[in-house]
């Protein structure tokens, strides 16, 4: 049987031997061009500057000991967005073999706002006077957040010659709501995209709001949530994101490559196929 | 050496105790996880580093010393690499035992679970590299 102490334990001294890294690895030359996950930032650096984001932050799964997240809590799905869920096949219910994610099959964009909750590391805030731009580790990803002061697009998907077209990553505007909190509004999302790894979609008329709260100068928080009448009976959360500040601003280079998913899959993920039972289960 | 023993192991207990949160590309569905599958004394054909997943390709030979070729999966380049695995951990030629979760459809696939080095040293997948198929390194990523 096991000692009930024995994770108590383990954790204890996982956290004094970490808390012993800064000062062994200080004697180790370290490359300013790589990242290294087990060097953290240390406590949370002090205040948070006033209207700062700028910078190059760790998240879920880049292995800078971010706290854990919360996931999405979808309500009831109008009869259009049960439909659309249905018909998705995550890949975490159905394995490589048997879903039809597009990201998993073919490195197709994951689009936001599922590129902020899925496979979300590293990410870097820059800005101009008017556009604060995100930059994201996993497949390189851009997005651009307007800050001049305009106000989101109402014609995106509509027909017309000045209808405009919907995007990966929509159509961004962003504001300081006080010193820490930067939030930014996005519609215009593209249809074929999933709003979430497990399938739920979106509309392209969706409105979606993130508010990245930055709690000191070390941590930043960022909580998701989806407005899409459509599909949905009401606003939801798409989750909580905790991030880390980076000591060196280093990130290493994590993207998904068509070749490869088809060489992986051909050789191993459709052989080894999906799990049997994944079709008899409710989606 | 010392330096390095202590932050692997201030990784892995560290990073244990931390809340962090359960990713992963995709889950262990399609694998039986009730056994691993020993693959004494493999040889390695391929070691491919790639995403989604770096790819084992290795030759058994099983009792009745028919060569089986298998392919198996392992945790992201990401994540491997944050418990110490790189692009040059196996390489062709290698002799090794590979403990391997077998696809359920029986097919010589499967999910890495740990190899077993000639001189006894052991490297284990992230996601289920732990003896009962759980995690051996706790939340790093997918």
């Amino acid at each position: 049987m096991r000692n009930p102490y024995t994770g108590a334990i383990a954790g204890v001294a996982g956290v004094l031997l970490l808390s012993a890294l800064p000062a062994a690895q200080s004697t180790t030359a370290r490359s300013p061009w790589k990242y290294y996950p087990m060097e953290r930032a240390i406590g949370d650096g002090g205040p948070a500057p006033k209207r700062d984001l700028t910078g190059t932050w760790a998240g879920p799964g880049s292995g800078a000991a971010v706290a854990r997240g919360k996931s999405e809590t979808p309500p009831p799905l109008t009869p259009l967005g049960k439909q659309l869920y249905e018909r998705n096949k995550p890949i975490g219910k159905y394995s490589p073999g048997g879903t039809n994610d597009p990201h998993s099959r073919y490195c197709d964009p994951f689009g936001f706002p599922q590129n902020m909750t899925q496979e979300i590391r590293g990410m870097t805030f820059t800005t101009l006077p008017n556009r604060t731009f995100i930059l994201l580790q996993y497949m390189d990803v851009w997005r651009e957040v307007w800050t001049d002061g305009r106000t989101l697009p109402a014609n995106v998907g509509g027909r017309g010659r000045d209808a405009l077209d919907p995007k990966y990553n929509g159509y961004s505007v962003g504001h300081w709501e006080d010193d820490y909190t930067f939030v930014v509004d996005t519609t215009g999302l593209a249809e074929e995209t999933w709003a979430t790894k497990s399938g739920y979609p979106h509309s392209v008329d969706a409105h979606v709001q993130e508010r990245f709260h930055r709690d000191s100068r070390n941590d930043l928080t960022l909580t998701i949530t989806m407005d899409d009448p459509k599909l949905y009976t009401r606003p939801f959360s798409l989750g909580e994101e905790h991030f880390r500040w980076i000591p060196n601003q280093q990130l290493d280079e994590f993207t998904c490559i068509p070749s490869q998913v088809q060489q992986y899959l051909k050789e191993l993920g459709d052989p080894a196929g999906s799990d049997p039972s994944a079709a008899r289960q409710p989606n | 050496m010392k330096t390095k023993v202590l932050m692997m192991a201030g990784l892995f207990a560290g990073l244990a105790a931390i809340d962090a949160p359960l990713f992963a590309h995709h889950g262990a569905a399609a694998y039986d996880m009730s056994k691993p599958v020993v693959l004494k004394d493999a040889r390695v054909t391929e070691f491919l580093w790639i995403n989604p997943h770096p790819l084992i390709k290795a030759d058994y030979k099983d009792e009745q010393g028919k060569v089986q070729h298998w392919t198996m999966e392992m945790g992201s380049t990401m994540s491997a690499g944050l418990i110490g695995l790189t692009r040059t951990t196996l390489a062709y030629g290698d002799v090794v035992t590979l403990y391997v979760w077998q696809a359920k459809t029986r097919v010589p696939v499967g999910r890495f679970n740990k190899v077993v080095f000639v001189d006894g040293s052991t490297m284990r997948d992230t996601q289920t590299g732990a003896d009962d198929g759980g995690r051996a390194d706790t939340d790093v990523g997918r």
